[in-house]
């Protein structure tokens, strides 16, 4: 377990005043809070290790018991330990009926929110003198990314999730894009003081398993055709998403050529029954290795100018 | 909108702590709505987590009003820059 140097997270110096730390705290706080940065975890660690330094520097109890034993934390039991013989053999009452810790404390906190280091030198429930621990709070919200294939999104989908330990069962619903993020409510850590439970934030990772491109609810794939249907017209088989369609190729299709097959693309998220559209590109195959047959055929062709 | 998809705006303050005008100047602001229903006003749920978000700036950060105000748009604005990016980014990922 590492010392925390708490002068240093809020960049302050050892001779600092109630007034210094406190503005210390506002400022870098200020900078860091989860709020101002969504979605930054180093942020949301260096404002936990401001709070942390604050919760110390800010209670002149704590302060005194870190800048004696700070460095040599390891000593610090026996200076409870000293406190307590003192305590008894003094008469006075001593401990708040926490096997012999002698601080106060009130609220529901995440442990993991504060240091070792902390829970060493002031005990996972030496919490109470926080500038702003007397409402109830929402808990963290927690954020998960979840991998799914393009061809899983395409129907909603039943999936079970397991979240620090606990089954969560919801319905994705069809047409979720790559990288959207969805809320799932109550889910999250647990309130402070009564407060509400956060929420569970998922992020989506859509793995295209599919020859198709995908841009929203429009799909996209490339189709070849032979020559001689780009010249004279004909029918082919295409695939869609879930079936095969028969399209018309009109006589003279060029290479490069768009069709739009409507209502044949992905569902539309959250619009049941709604879908986006197939664009189909034709390639137009060249021919590569003639048959004796074949190449008189376009000679003839040549003569006629084509 | 449903009845369960509203909670009351008293409630919100006695459940946060929070002085009624304190709602009233977050809905002033646009931060927030309000619906009134039958003399009753109601936040909507979906702007709870807002409403959260501003009264935990206000509170652990003595961001006045005008502040909040300020934060909520920049917010929205990341919110508005990271969801381009993520159309970019799926719209590049068709000519990788």
């Amino acid at each position: 377990m590492e010392f925390i140097d708490y002068y240093k997270l809020l960049e302050l110096d050892r001779t600092a005043t109630k007034a210094d730390i406190k503005k210390a705290y506002r400022r870098l706080a200020r900078k860091y809070h989860p709020d101002l940065n969504p979605n930054d975890k180093q942020a949301q660690t260096r404002f936990q290790q401001i709070n942390e330094a604050h919760e110390v520097l800010s209670d002149p109890e704590k302060r005194k018991k870190y800048d004696e034993y700070g460095k040599d934390w390891q000593h610090a039991d026996q200076f409870e330990q000293a406190r307590k013989q003192q305590s008894a053999a003094g008469g006075f009452g001593g401990g708040f009926g926490d096997g012999g810790q002698s601080y106060s404390y009130s609220g529901n906190f995440d442990d993991d929110t504060f240091s070792d280091f902390f829970e060493q030198m002031f005990g996972g429930r030496a919490r109470s003198r926080g500038a702003h621990r007397g409402a109830h709070f929402k808990g963290q919200d927690f954020n998960a990314e979840l991998q799914l294939k393009l061809s899983e999104v395409y129907e909603s989908k039943k999936h079970t999730l397991t979240v620090n330990g606990k089954n969560i069962r919801l319905t994705i619903p069809a047409g979720v894009e790559n990288g959207q993020t969805i809320k799932i409510k109550g889910h999250g850590g647990p309130g402070m003081q009564g407060g509400p439970k956060g929420d569970l934030y998922i992020t989506f990772r859509i793995l295209n398993d599919t020859t198709f491109r995908r841009e929203k609810e429009n799909l996209y794939s490339t189709v070849a055709i032979s020559l001689s249907t780009a010249a004279l017209g004909g029918e082919i088989e295409v695939s869609t998403f879930d079936a095969k369609a028969k399209l018309k190729v009109k006589p003279g299709t060029q290479n490069g050529t768009k069709v739009k097959l409507k209502g044949k693309g992905f569902p539309r998220y959250k619009k049941e029954g709604q879908f986006g559209d197939l664009f189909v590109t034709y390639t137009v195959k060249v021919p590569e290795n003639l048959t004796g047959r074949q190449r008189e055929l376009f000679e003839e062709l040549k003569k006629t100018g084509i | 909108m449903n009845y369960e998809d509203l909670i009351p705006a008293d409630e919100i303050c006695v459940r946060y702590k929070v002085e009624r005008q304190f709602v009233s100047s977050l809905y002033e602001s646009g931060i927030i709505q309000i619906v009134r229903i039958k003399e009753t006003e109601y936040i909507p749920n979906d702007h709870l987590a807002d409403f959260e978000r501003m009264m935990r700036l206000h509170r652990e950060l003595d961001i006045n009003l005008a502040g909040l105000e300020a934060v909520n748009h920049l917010l929205k604005k990341i919110d508005q820059l990271n969801e381009d990016n993520m159309r970019l980014r799926n719209r590049l990922g068709l000519y990788e």
